[in-house]
């Protein structure tokens, strides 16, 4: 880099101080120079991102009093699209995950973390801004919400389509109220399941509503993708007020059929956090894809997965409980699960012990026909 | 007294343990165990290199060719076509079903799984109608497994299978194998009619 090239400049914002002091005194080395600023809140954050000039990058915790990391990120998105953000959290971690992760829709960084690793995100964020700011935006509703639960704020989410709006209000991280135009509770919180674009708004709450919501979040988002399945399975497209919503539809029906690569899909499985492995499998045993992290064989991965899942299958058939949908085996560090996918093959996705199961059946069930269709299963 | 028949144990225990692995594993899995069995015993043969054809031929009556002793002499039909006069799982059928007259359940089962358009199958360009019996899903793809350790004047080969027939004397046709190799269904129906496997070697550019 030339004595004359200006700096790119990073933000971390984090209450721990030690956390600040320390990425303050040591993320920079030879081959990384930066401008490093901190704020220890979210509040000072955006002070600091109103007064200065453009910020190229923020770190942020997630945990914090006040404006939490996810808000804060949902405020630079609406307010500094061109500015990147990476998310420390406490999630367990893994090598191939990270890398999964910088490919993927959100950049997490697992504490406690190793400063090369940062080095690495952080040079991959400032060079290649481009890339973050494509996934930044691609965040999709129900990222968002399970991030929100899995932080554990007390907040409210703005959700605005065209002209339909819904607010979804958590409480230490679990929805507790939803109000979609003239809807309340759980309907509302399906309502608002089924935009298919829009503005994302995180609102400070002061007084927490009644609550009308007492499911858990994995079982509000199965079931609310479950309703969307059915929809969309019937035909039956999601009537819009006006010309921008149905092209907002047509584009989101244009992704759908541009996601057709495999490895994409599998993606989408190990983009989860604690998710560091995904394997299509025939029925025979015999890998037809896979993501996996360093070090595990896919290839016997699948061969001894086959059985266990012929095992589940025929124990099914024996007890006379209909066809197998999922089965899950809990290991101490960890469940591995199985999950058919469509007549000859199966998916295995091995997670860590704190990964969230609700979300890995929720992208089992909504992208089945894909891989199916991209296997060509 | 009338003399009792003397089993050959591991016959009969290879064949019963196929059905248990059908029952407790489900089709799919037994056959894609069996498949990788076979594909591991062929990665314990040594790599050979024929100066020629003809000496892969001749390898062939002296039972020195590594197919040959799994599976016993094929007679070259001409055009690279060949034929299998005995089934190297005659002997444990036969054993089999002179004590307990028919086989176990649910091989039928097994064999339509084998016939099914799968990945191993296509990389070993066997199956695919070309199986009429458990058995197949053992012997077709060891052998196409070995013949990837074999070369004819330092060119790899390929072996697909063509057809098969059961002791029963129905036939099996991979129509799949027959368009890739342009073999008629009509050569092969007439080289099962006195062997009981047929399969196309083809010599790699």
């Amino acid at each position: 880099m030339s004595g004359k090239e200006k700096l790119k400049k990073i933000l971390i914002v984090d209450d721990e101080e030690d956390i600040l002091w320390s990425l303050q005194n040591n993320l920079c080395n030879e081959s990384l120079q930066v401008d490093i600023s901190a704020a220890s809140s979210g509040e000072e954050a955006l002070e600091i991102l109103s007064n200065s000039e453009k910020i190229d990058l923020v770190i942020t915790d997630i945990k914090m009093p006040g404006i939490s990391g996810l808000d804060l990120l949902i405020e630079i998105k609406n307010r500094y699209p061109y500015t990147s953000v990476i998310v420390m959290t406490a999630f367990p971690s893994n090598e191939y995950k990270k890398e999964a992760i910088l490919k993927g829709s959100l950049h997490f960084l697992e504490k406690p973390f190793d400063i090369n690793g940062l080095r690495e995100m952080v040079t991959l964020a400032i060079k290649e801004d481009n890339m973050f700011r494509g996934t930044v935006a691609g965040v999709g509703l129900t990222d968002v919400i399970q991030i929100k639960a899995l932080s554990g704020v007390n907040s409210a989410l703005r959700v605005k389509e065209g002209d339909q709006q819904g607010i979804i209000y958590f409480e230490n991280g679990q929805v507790v109220h939803a109000i979609c135009n003239d809807l309340e509770g759980e309907e509302a919180f399906y309502q608002i399941m089924e935009f298919t674009g829009g503005l994302l708004d995180s609102i400070n709450v002061t007084n927490m509503p009644d609550h009308t919501i007492a499911v858990p979040v994995g079982a509000l988002l199965i079931e609310g993708m479950r309703r969307s399945d059915e929809k969309s399975a019937s035909g039956n497209v999601v009537e819009s007020s006006d010309k921008e919503n149905s092209v907002v539809e047509v584009d989101n029906a244009k992704k759908e059929d541009d996601m057709a690569d495999l490895k994409e899909v599998l993606t989408e499985f190990t983009n989860i956090p604690g998710v560091n492995t995904a394997c299509l499998v025939g029925r025979d045993g015999f890998l037809l894809d896979s993501i996996a992290m360093s070090g595990i064989d896919t290839e016997m991965i699948g061969a001894i997965a086959s059985s266990g899942f012929g095992a589940s299958e025929a124990m099914g058939n024996q007890l006379g409980k209909g066809a197998l949908s999922m089965s899950m085996i809990e290991y101490n560090d960890g469940p591995v699960m199985l999950s058919p996918i469509g007549a000859d093959a199966f998916l295995v996705v091995v997670a860590e012990k704190d990964a969230n199961l609700g979300m890995i059946r929720l992208k089992i069930k909504k992208h089945t026909s894909e891989i199916v269709e991209s296997a060509a299963i | 007294m009338a003399e009792g028949k003397v089993l050959d144990i591991a016959h009969i225990s290879f064949l019963d343990m196929i059905k248990v692995m059908i029952t407790m594993s489900g089709a799919a899995a037994a056959k894609g165990t069996l498949i990788r069995n076979a594909i591991s015993t062929a990665e314990k043969i040594s790599e050979v290199d024929y100066s020629s054809f003809d000496d892969f031929l001749a390898a062939i009556e002296d039972s020195t060719n590594p197919i040959t002793q799994i599976e016993g002499k094929a007679t070259h039909q001409g055009e690279f076509v060949f034929g299998l006069t005995n089934c190297p799982f005659a002997p444990s059928i036969g054993n089999y079903t002179e004590v307990f007259e028919k086989l176990p359940d649910g091989y039928a089962d097994f064999t339509t799984e084998f016939n099914k358009p799968s990945k191993v199958t296509d990389i070993y360009r066997v199956g695919e109608g070309a199986g009429v019996s458990p058995f197949c899903s053992v012997h077709q793809p060891m052998r196409s497994a070995i013949a990837e350790r074999i070369k004819i004047g330092g060119k790899k080969i390929k072996i697909y299978q063509l057809g098969c027939k059961a002791g029963s004397g129905k036939k099996g046709f991979a129509e799949k194998w027959l368009a890739e190799t342009g073999v008629g269904q009509d050569v092969v129906d007439k080289i099962l009619d006195n062997h009981m496997c047929c399969y196309y070697l083809k010599v790699l550019d």
